[in-house]
């Protein structure tokens, strides 16, 4: 048997050695952009909208020329939400690619992981959704000691804050109950908000966890009823979202409160007329900026219909500040020199509003609180929270 | 390239480790386990919670995650290892669910920046894959060892006995859920220190990365290489692992889908199974009986 | 809201749940009760059943007021990807597992999860993967008994999958081929000798199966949508629920179901831990009913064979 198992491993090694001298030919000729995220398995929807987002950025500013005359080049990794396989996914963009920047990872563990390879290695990650605090909480043990991390997504306590705030003193409600996910983005979202609102002297009268994935939230459901509260928040993504408005509609739980997760036209399509009345806070939009609609009417046309949703919007924010920053940083960019333009980004204009970075790397920006009337989200406003109180920046 | 391929090398490691464990409970005794992923899971965390919250080295962590996961091990096995075969497999893999699911109702995002190895005063850094391939595989080379000697002993012989006819067992002797056990807690350790060393290079735990799928690609290592075989759970690890990268080691992901990928992984599966159902290797030469498989094997390619 | 109707309420979301359990888990209990390996493709022929079962409806139904019209559809769709999975099921049968037959236990195992990467991959390939609504072809009021709320899709899952597994139970105790169906898993080799197809039983057996695989699927579709890799935990917890009942039998599978699915809906409650522990209950609650009696609710006692 021996024979046999030697002719196979000859056989892979032959094509592997075929495949490896094709695919590292084109050096030089490119900028390369490594994308992470889930592409197959349970949450690859998340992972393929962002990616497809940075795909038409790439694509877009490709057609436009390029930048410093070469073209962009988006290479996309999946990592099966799992860390070993972000790993892998990393290991092969810095080291078989040589890619200049990484856009992703998408879910928080294996941002965490990989956050922490591009610090030691001085490799740029921009990631569009991983909303955990950590993130960009990396000890920075590259030689130069810098902040190589960013993301263009709000971070858990951002957001949640100023949704307590809002719900709070603007919305006037006094008794909430939540119903979250037990994954990063779910759970961050609404411990952080439990925190807040309860300082603000609002009383939380349940707090119902499930699963990513699970199908049935009756149970959960009739126990929030049974504890009537003014308001719901359900800071998960759309999938669960819409089945809760559906089944809640049907027990008579309501009124409803979400996140960013919400801002999914899929959720539209899933949950029909029950987002009505649904109040969500989001990212802010740019006042007088044409740049959301016309990226989510370019997404629509290139992917069949699909529709981007907030995270996919900030992947292809991210992709547009790394053009940017390339363009700024000159010909001879390496990933040090863009490190320190992408920090030096200031008041980018974006599809997600104006787009600024902390030392650490967090995004900078105030949050939209959109109304949802039928199956339409009604944009309130921008809001922060300044000294205790909420305010209406624009 | 190379370093991906080193990269493969780190991970096949781990699974050959977990591979030789689950050989002892699937190939030794013939009882088929589904819940590699959930003592898996036991060590990383064990190594996790060790290192980055106690602050001991990760050495301590070894025997500490083969301990906890035996004693999961043990406390699942004595009660149902007195079941037969398929019962077996569907309770265990009830008790990987649990393990994963109460893990992340535990703390959903995990454990990150978890301190790295040393050894006397060689700090295993990231970059440096050598070093790691050459911890791992000294491992994987210790455990081979170790289970070898064992498949010999009296113990080993035991297994082998109730793995070929319980009842012929039982009448000579042998305490056969005594030897169960034995072989299930010692399997369930060596999944835990698996555990370990893919800690100790991710750096990062998340229940997410322990699904009943990591079980299933375990006993795919085990079925693939030829079970019961010390060396061909070893190569299977390598070739699956090998399989599974193949598409991004030689940047084919670059040019086919994600999906395309998964899909060619399934594929392999299958065919490998029709054209190989015995494994690669096939069972350990020495085996009881071996002339009646051959006779049975060579059938069958004949009528193939 | 008092005690009684929150704990009526969970019973009746439980018996829905479980009714969809109970379909998937027929399929599996059938297959293992004949050729003893557990189908892990089963789930993924589920999900393809319900991406049929959509679009057959979606082309024929369109934009249609929900009606009697739209009723039909729902049926006609229903059939047709029963059609379609019941040859789904015969031919991953005769491609992947039956070359196996003779091979050791496991073999078909592993392929049978090959099968399940390659049709799960293969739709999120074709159908992208995000998730679809299954539409309700008829207004779906929920109606209020006592404080207790259900609503029309529930009461229709309840009643298709009864009668879907009265019409099973009819096939396999009353017809020639059920009977032959029986003695096949009772003893395989003798059926043979006594003149049985057993080739064209097992091919049966995986065609019943699948066709109920899919109408699970639609089923479910209401209350899961409809997404690539919806089969995956739903098959995993039909299994269990197939050997709480008693593994390879066929009423076991249906009780194994309901009270899987009420197990879900209420253990969390009942025993004051998070909702997110749901699985953790059932899935200690299979350890504990494997302990107490092995063989399932309804299993036939077997001693081994010396």
């Amino acid at each position: 048997m021996k024979k046999v198992f030697a002719v196979f491993l000859v056989a892979m090694l032959c094509i592997a050695g075929a495949f490896a001298g094709g695919s590292s030919e084109d050096d030089g000729n490119t900028y390369k952009i490594g994308f992470i995220g889930p592409l197959t398995g349970d949450n690859a929807n998340y992972g393929i909208r962002c990616s497809n987002a940075a795909r038409l950025a790439i694509d877009e500013i490709n057609e436009a020329g390029g930048v410093n005359g070469k073209m962009l080049e988006l290479i996309a990794e999946d990592s099966e939400g799992t860390v070993d396989k972000a790993i892998a996914s990393y290991e092969k963009l810095a080291y078989s690619d040589n890619v200049l920047a990484i856009i992703g990872p998408v879910f928080t563990s294996p941002a965490l992981a990989v956050a922490q390879r591009c610090m030691e290695d001085g490799i740029v990650m921009i990631s569009p959704s991983a909303t955990h605090k950590d993130v960009t909480n990396q000890d920075r043990t590259n030689p130069d000691g810098k902040n190589y991390v960013f993301r263009t997504v709000p971070s858990d306590s951002l957001q949640s804050e100023v949704a307590a705030y809002y719900f709070y003193q603007v919305l006037g409600y006094r008794n909430l109950a939540m119903l979250y996910a037990m994954n990063d983005y779910s759970q961050g979202l609404a411990m952080g908000l439990e925190e807040t609102f309860t300082s603000l002297g609002g009383n939380i009268v349940a707090s119902e966890t499930c699963m990513v994935g699970d199908k049935d939230f009756r149970t959960q459901l009739a126990r929030i009823k049974s504890a009537n509260p003014e308001a719901v928040y359900i800071p998960n993504y759309t999938v669960e979202d819409a089945q809760i408005l559906e089944q809640g509609a049907q027990l008579g739980v309501g009124p409803y409160l979400s996140s960013d997760g919400f801002s999914d036209p899929m959720i539209y399509q899933l949950a029909g007329d029950y987002t009505d009345g649904v109040i969500y806070v989001g990212p802010a939009q740019a006042e007088a900026s044409t740049i959301l609609t016309d990226f989510q009417a370019a997404y629509r046309e290139a992917y069949n219909g699909d529709e981007a949703d907030s995270f996919a919007t900030n992947s292809y924010d991210a992709t547009y500040i790394l053009a940017d920053s390339i363009k700024r940083a000159g010909e001879g960019v390496d990933r040090s020199t863009l490190r320190d333009q992408i920090e030096a980004t200031t008041d980018f204009a974006g599809a997600n509003g104006i787009i600024n970075f902390a030392e650490n790397g967090d995004l900078v920006a105030s949050q939209g609180v959109y109304d949802v009337e039928g199956t339409t989200p009604v944009y309130v406003g921008a809001f922060q929270v300044q000294n205790g109180q909420i305010v209406q920046v624009d | 390239m190379l370093n991906f391929f080193q990269l493969i090398l780190i991970y096949a490691g781990v699974y050959a480790i977990m591979a030789i464990g689950q050989n002892c409970i699937t190939g030794y005794t013939g009882m088929l386990s589904l819940c590699h992923a959930g003592f898996f899971c036991v060590g990383s965390y064990a190594t996790a919670i060790i290192c980055k919250v106690l602050g001991f080295s990760f050495w301590l962590s070894l025997p500490v995650a083969a301990i906890i996961s035996g004693v999961i091990g043990f406390l699942i096995g004595v009660p149902t290892l007195r079941l037969k075969g398929d019962y077996l497999c569907i309770a265990t893999l009830g008790l990987g669910e649990i393990i994963r699911n109460v893990a992340t109702n535990l703390n959903p995002v995990g454990i990150s920046q978890i301190p790295r190895v040393e050894l006397f005063g060689y700090v295993f850094m990231s970059r440096n894959k050598w070093a790691f391939i050459i911890l791992i595989w000294a491992f994987v080379l210790i455990f081979y060892l170790l289970f070898q000697r064992l498949l010999h002993s009296r113990i080993g012989r035991a297994m082998t006995a109730v793995r070929e006819d319980e009842v012929a067992a039982a009448s000579n002797g042998i305490d056969v859920t005594k030897y169960k056990i034995v072989s299930f807690v010692l399997g369930a350790a060596v999944g835990g220190i698996a555990g370990c060393f893919q800690t100790a290079y991710t750096l990062t735990v998340s229940p997410a990365s322990y699904t009943f799928m990591v079980s299933v690609m375990v006993l795919c290592t085990v079925v693939l290489g030829g079970m019961g075989n010390g060396k061909a759970v070893i190569l299977g690890a390598v070739i699956i692992q090998f399989i599974s990268y193949f598409p991004q080691l030689t940047g084919l992901t670059n040019v086919i889908p994600a999906q395309a990928k998964q899909m060619i992984f399934g594929l392999i599966l299958v065919v490998m199974m029709v054209w190989r159902p015995q494994g690669i290797l096939g069972r350990d030469k020495f085996r009881y009986g071996c002339e009646k498989k051959r006779l049975f094997g060579k059938k069958k390619e004949g009528a193939v | 809201m008092g005690t009684f109707t929150l704990y009526m309420q969970y019973i009746v979301n439980g018996i829905t749940l479980g009714a969809i359990y109970s379909l998937i888990a027929l399929g599996y209990t059938m297959v293992y009760g004949i050729l003893k390996f557990i189908n892990f493709a089963h789930g993924d022929v589920l999900m393809v059943g319900a991406f049929v079962g959509l679009l057959v409806y979606e082309a024929l139904a369109g934009a249609a007021e929900p009606g009697m019209w739209t009723i039909f559809c729902f049926f006609i769709a229903m059939v047709i990807s029963m059609a379609f999975c019941a040859f789904l099921g015969m031919f991953i049968e005769r491609v992947a597992y039956k070359p196996l037959r003779n091979a050791n236990r496991l073999a078909p195992l592993l392929s049978a999860i090959g099968v399940s990467f390659i049709l799960s991959n293969g739709a999120a390939w074709i159908f992208g993967t995000t998730s679809r609504r299954f539409p309700y072809p008829f207004e779906n009021e929920p109606i209020h008994i006592g404080g207790v709320t259900i609503t029309p899709h529930q009461i229709l899952v309840i009643i298709v999958s009864v009668a879907m597994m009265v019409l099973l139970a009819f096939f396999v105790n009353k017809t020639r081929m059920g009977k032959a169906m029986r003695a096949t898993s009772l003893d395989q080799p003798t059926s043979m000798l006594m003149g049985i197809n057993v080739n064209r039983v097992i091919s049966l057996t995986f065609a019943i199966g699948s066709a109920l695989a899919a109408v699970g699927g639609m089923l479910a579709a209401f209350d899961f949508r409809v997404y690539p890799s919806m089969g995956t935990m739903t098959g995993l917890k039909a299994f269990v629920a197939a050997v709480i009942g008693g593994i390879g039998n066929i009423q076991g599978a249906m009780i194994g179901g309901v009270l899987l699915g009420i197990l879900e809906a209420v253990g969390a409650p009942l025993l004051h831990i998070p909702n997110g522990m749901r699985d953790t209950v059932a899935f200690a609650v299979l350890i504990i009913i494997l302990l107490v009696k092995p063989d399932g609710i309804l299993g036939k006692n077997e001693r081994e064979k010396v």
